[in-house]
């Protein structure tokens, strides 16, 4: 029997599939959509094929407590922090991008999350800011960070406002800016919200969908913090430890 | 958090004072429509924090249109009305109180029209005082103009440390002032043994309302910030009166049964927290039943206890009404601040701190220059801070806010755990 641990985001759900050794030995991700619901069949219908789920489900997310199977569930942040503190095993800092929230979380040497902070009520240096400037810009995000490997320089943009920094781009186009140097720029830009969020102590795990697929973003946050990091399948980890606060 | 859908339910008990509430304030609202129908009084408009007490005392119904617009907040339509006062100039970014009321106003609708107001009692006179903020000033500018009536105030100092001779000195001289022109419009001749004895009526109120909130020191506390926030009207709007003595009267007498009793406002309180910042309005039932379910307890908050003037002294009432009004939490420096609120997190046993920074009022908003943080360092109580605003429901993210909420608790329960 496996344990599944589900981790309902605004943009994506993410779910693992975790053994009786306490290891993830699968995961799989899918668009949250309308449904919280159909996200979770989804990934259950996937994993079925290989592994017998258990119940109940471990969930997280905004979505924790809208499935009509049973669950347990957690807040995802207080899931993260486990799932980080099972890789790590050391006091740390994290800073998590999602696709409407950027978190910042600090842990104790126990693994207990000590401090925690959100974004403010914008989505300017989540996933979602990322999604917009692609879709405006006409660009699929998948291309976003091989772009971004070929800058030669780094524009700054200003605007908090998605909308606004969008009209920004546009007048950098217009001036002549290469792409490549306003997408180093756009990614500069998020790691600027998230720094601000809080000051970091100790090491920095970077999580979340926005890191994992865009490491360039990785880079950027080791240039600032050179005692910092992103694990493998890092947008897995809340899911990952959703399971673990209940073994 | 345990198996979600299977969560046992909690719920806030219930006051049964709540019915001499409702007729305590059923009655001051019909004591204004008479006034304002039959001409049984004049009416004075009054900031929250304004001398209430001397407007009693020449006779004049009082009407506190932040009351209004907390009402208004309540009903959740505030973004309904908050636009009409924005095309006629008023940021949406200032208070949503002054944007709820003048937008409602501008729209010819009220929650007293249920009550069988045609509308907002029209005012004979609005006498503001700044000691809370500057658009207190400025909300009843727009209502003086339009009513063409006196609009007349005090001017209190902000960022106040020490409560220096001066200051006193200047805001009383400020409210004694205000009596000449009061005079003009009111029926009765300023008396200085009614005033006298309205500032001594505010004194018991005010005693009896800090009695009222103290006995959230009791674990676990009888009285939560969702029940208080509510039961806080009469200290608003009639003190002064003995209206107001009365009630708290009867409430202390209850919350002092549930103490014997032990009986917690939530069932089963195991964290004790601190609101900092106004309340939420129009979530006060669902951020209620969250706690609850949460086993947290707002014990105490920075806004009903900002209603508790005791300095208040018959013998002094020009002096004692400045020293009162003045040493109002809100108008003091932040080092000020700090002291009080690190007493308040000792008196009341506190957990944790959840700063609620509102958009529109940054007076309102401790936690915007470093506050939480110096706080913290002197304390190790933890704290959260969440977006939102007082009236405005546009401002609030209540997704991410329970998130975070009850992630806090968790981050209170496993130091708790540690400990």
């Amino acid at each position: 029997m496996y344990r599944l641990g589900l981790d309902l985001g605004s943009s994506y759900t993410k779910g693992v599939v975790v053994d009786d050794q306490n290891k993830m030995v699968d995961n799989y991700c899918v668009k949250t959509g309308y449904s919280f619901e159909k996200a979770a069949a989804k990934i259950i219908d996937n994993f079925s094929e290989n592994y017998q789920l258990q119940s109940p489900y471990y969930t997280c997310g905004y979505g924790r407590e809208q499935l009509s199977v049973p669950c347990s569930s957690n807040s995802e942040i207080i899931a993260l922090a486990k799932g980080v503190f099972e890789l790590y095993n050391r006091k740390c800092s994290i800073i998590d991008i999602g696709g409407q929230d950027t978190k910042y979380i600090k842990i104790n040497e126990s693994g207990q999350v000590d401090k925690f902070k959100m974004n403010r009520k914008c989505a300017a240096g989540t996933g979602s800011f990322l999604e917009e400037i692609a879709f405006r810009l006409d660009i699929s995000p998948q291309e976003f960070n091989a772009f971004g490997e070929q800058a030669t320089d780094e524009v700054k943009i200003n605007s908090f406002c998605t909308v606004f920094a969008v009209s920004e781009i546009i007048g950098m186009i217009k001036n002549g800016t290469s792409l490549p140097n306003i997408i180093v720029g756009i990614y500069s830009s998020i790691v600027t919200r998230c720094i601000e969020l809080s000051p970091v102590e100790d090491y920095l795990v970077i999580t979340g969908g926005l890191p994992d697929t865009h490491p360039l973003i990785v880079k950027l946050f080791s240039k600032v913090f050179t005692n910092s990091g992103s694990p493998e399948h890092s947008q897995f980890l809340a899911a990952y430890g959703s399971v673990l606060l209940n073994k | 958090m345990e198996n979600n859908n299977k969560l046992e339910k909690t719920e806030i008990v219930k006051l049964e004072s709540v019915a001499a509430l409702r007729k305590t304030m059923d009655d001051y609202f019909m004591r204004l429509k008479d006034a304002a129908e039959n001409g049984t009084a004049k009416i004075a408009w009054c900031t929250s924090v304004g001398p209430a007490e001397l407007l009693y005392s020449m006779g004049f119904e009082v009407y506190f249109p932040e009351n209004h617009g907390a009402m208004l907040g309540t009903t959740k339509i505030a973004d309904k009305y908050i636009p009409s006062a924005v095309v006629k100039g008023y940021s949406p970014d200032i208070c949503s109180y002054l944007t709820t009321d003048i937008g409602a106003f501008l729209q010819n609708e009220t929650p007293l029209q249920k009550m069988g107001f045609k509308s907002v009692p029209k005012p004979d006179i609005l006498v503001y005082n700044t000691n809370q903020c500057r658009e207190v000033a400025d909300w009843f500018g727009f209502y003086a103009k339009h009513f063409d009536v006196p609009i007349i105030g005090v001017t209190t100092p902000l960022n106040i440390g020490e409560l220096s001779p001066a200051i006193i000195d200047s805001v009383s001289k400020q409210i004694m002032d205000l009596v000449p022109e009061l005079e003009k419009v009111a029926t009765q001749k300023f008396d200085m043994d009614k005033f006298r004895e309205r500032v001594g009526l505010s004194h018991d109120g005010c005693a009896l309302w800090r009695k009222v909130l103290e006995t959230a020191r009791h674990k676990p506390s009888p009285i939560n910030f969702f029940d208080s926030a509510i039961h806080m009207g009469p200290i608003v709007v009639m003190r002064g009166t003995q209206y107001a003595v009365d009630y708290y009267t009867i409430l202390l007498a209850e919350l002092q049964e549930r103490v014997k009793n032990n009986t917690g406002s939530v069932p089963k309180e195991k964290f004790r927290i601190y609101w900092d910042g106004m309340p939420l309005w129009y979530k006060l039932s669902s951020m209620a039943k969250l706690f609850a379910k949460l086993d947290a307890c707002i014990v105490a908050s920075t806004y009903c206890n900002s209603w508790i003037f005791d300095d208040l002294d018959p013998a002094e009432p020009f002096i004692s009404s400045a020293l009162a009004y003045s040493k109002l939490f809100i108008v003091r420096s932040d080092e000020v601040k700090e002291d009080v609120l690190e007493n308040l997190l000792k008196d009341f046993s506190i957990d944790g701190i959840i700063y609620h920074e509102s958009k529109t009022c940054a007076r309102n908003s401790n936690n915007r220059y470093g506050l939480q943080n110096r706080l913290f360092e002197k304390t190790s109580v933890p704290f959260l801070e969440i977006n939102g605003d007082l009236n405005d429901p546009r401002c609030f993210s209540e997704e991410q806010s329970i998130i975070a909420i009850e992630t806090f608790i968790d981050q209170l329960a496993g130091q708790k755990a540690l400990v």
